[in-house]
């Protein structure tokens, strides 16, 4: 009985989570409103503040949410067992694709720009993402893709911040910009840190793994 | 529930002691006594589980070929080109023959049955519909020419894999397979990518052979 309690609480609690996301994933944190959020959900006020004390605790939660979810596919990219520096270069695609068609993650990064700069979160959880590229660049250097003087902590946060710039500067509503502009800015850093024998098949890795990525996309 | 707990372990006492014996002397000369006598077992536990050794036999080759079909479609179900994953997918699949017992043994087991046994033509059935898919969609990605014919395309990568394992295990005890592996793929690859795609693939079977060698030194 408390399971199946347990599990509806679940329910409704994911069905909030979903519903807010949808509000954030396409409004600012500051025109989204309870009562939007509440009318789209379907459930009463009383279930909303049993769940989530305020919308802060709701945004913060969405961004935890989408973290999880981000760890778990890229655990999932690793398990392919690509090179490393593929497998950095997959996972921004990935990042991308879910940024530009899933409204969690697009809600999560949204979020994680306006709150999260505030109340710690955004350190917290970007220190996450450059903490498991740094993992992973480490292996493309041990692959041999990357120079042996090059720092895989830079190459992460490099990497980091290169997708978050991108998100700002290009548009999240045109896959076909968005996935041609990430290229783009691959093909520029590349030679900055990869050996240059390689450049030209990594290129060319780049440029089939946007083809791809324009045909899965869909806009919100 | 707890009977239920036990009565599995059992069973995969009696599959582990099989795997090992079919590895070490062979199915043939394997008797059921062995198995009985490797597990530490009565007949009669043995029996509860299987009625004959070809019971058995076919249990290891139903369990090898779902761990070997998951292992390939987790890769091919990814967001790459078709035809990097069924390339890095046969990778894959190639590096479990050489650490999975009972991946090893059902292959074996496969080859020894062949169609007369209904999981091991069921088996091949599977891997060659899987890879008819995965050359439709290659070509549709214009990877693959476009004049090919899927499904002998599809019976060809099986055939590859499938002498290259026996290949492998017939002459080095399975060591070198990953290295057929490769080495079939570079002549396979010529003969159906397109044109324009050809010398990324060869790039990307050179990498993916590199990695797949014994490194040379760790730092």
């Amino acid at each position: 009985m408390t399971e199946q309690l347990d599990r509806r609480a679940d329910t409704t609690r994911l069905q909030i989570l979903r519903a807010a996301s949808r509000q954030f994933a396409r409004k600012s944190y500051s025109l989204v409103s309870l009562d939007d959020i509440l009318a789209d959900a379907e459930v009463t006020k009383g279930a909303m503040y049993f769940h989530f004390r305020s919308k802060h605790a709701l945004a913060s939660a969405i961004i935890e949410h989408r973290a999880a979810v981000a760890r778990a596919s890229v655990d999932q990219l690793l398990a392919r067992k690509l090179s490393g520096l593929e497998t950095l270069i997959d996972i921004t695609y990935l990042v991308a694709i879910e940024d530009i068609g899933d409204e969690i993650a697009r809600a999560g990064l949204n979020l994680l720009e306006s709150v999260g700069r505030t109340d710690g979160l955004q350190a917290d959880v970007l220190g996450q993402w450059v903490t498991a590229f740094a993992a992973v660049a480490r292996k493309a250097v041990r692959d041999g893709d990357l120079t042996k003087d090059c720092d895989p902590e830079s190459v992460a946060r490099l990497l980091v911040s290169m997708y978050l710039g991108l998100r700002q500067t290009s548009n999240l509503a045109d896959p076909d910009r968005l996935l041609h502009d990430l290229e783009e800015m691959w093909v520029l850093v590349l030679p900055g840190f990869v050996k240059p024998d390689r450049v030209d098949y990594l290129n060319q890795f780049i440029k089939r793994r946007t083809a791809v990525a324009i045909k899965k996309a869909t806009p919100l | 529930m707890v009977r239920q707990a036990r009565s599995e372990a059992t069973r995969r006492k009696i599959v582990t002691s099989a795997v090992e014996l079919f590895n070490e002397i062979g199915y043939p000369a394997t008797g059921l006594g062995d198995i009985i006598e490797r597990a530490e077992m009565t007949k009669g536990a043995l029996y509860y589980h299987f009625d004959s050794k070809e019971s058995l036999a076919t249990a290891i080759i139903e369990e090898a070929s779902t761990r070997l079909v998951e292992a390939f479609r987790s890769i091919t179900t990814s967001s790459a080109p078709t035809l990097e994953s069924v390339i890095h997918g046969v990778f894959v699949v190639a590096d479990l023959l050489s650490t999975d017992q009972i991946a090893r043994s059902g292959t074996q087991l496969l080859r020894a049955f062949g169609e007369f046994n209904d999981a091991a033509a069921r088996t091949y059935r599977g891997w060659v519909a899987e890879m008819t898919e995965r050359t439709r969609q290659a070509i549709d990605e214009g990877d693959l020419r476009a004049d090919l014919d899927p499904q002998a395309v599809g019976e060809t990568i099986v055939g590859l894999m499938l002498g290259a394992e026996l290949l492998a295990s017939a002459t080095a005890a399975g060591a070198d397979v990953l290295a057929r592996v490769a080495r079939t793929w570079k002549v396979l690859l010529p003969a159906i990518v397109s044109q324009e795609s050809l010398s990324y693939f060869d790039e990307f079977l050179a990498r993916e052979s590199m990695r797949h060698s014994p490194a040379p030194i760790a730092d």
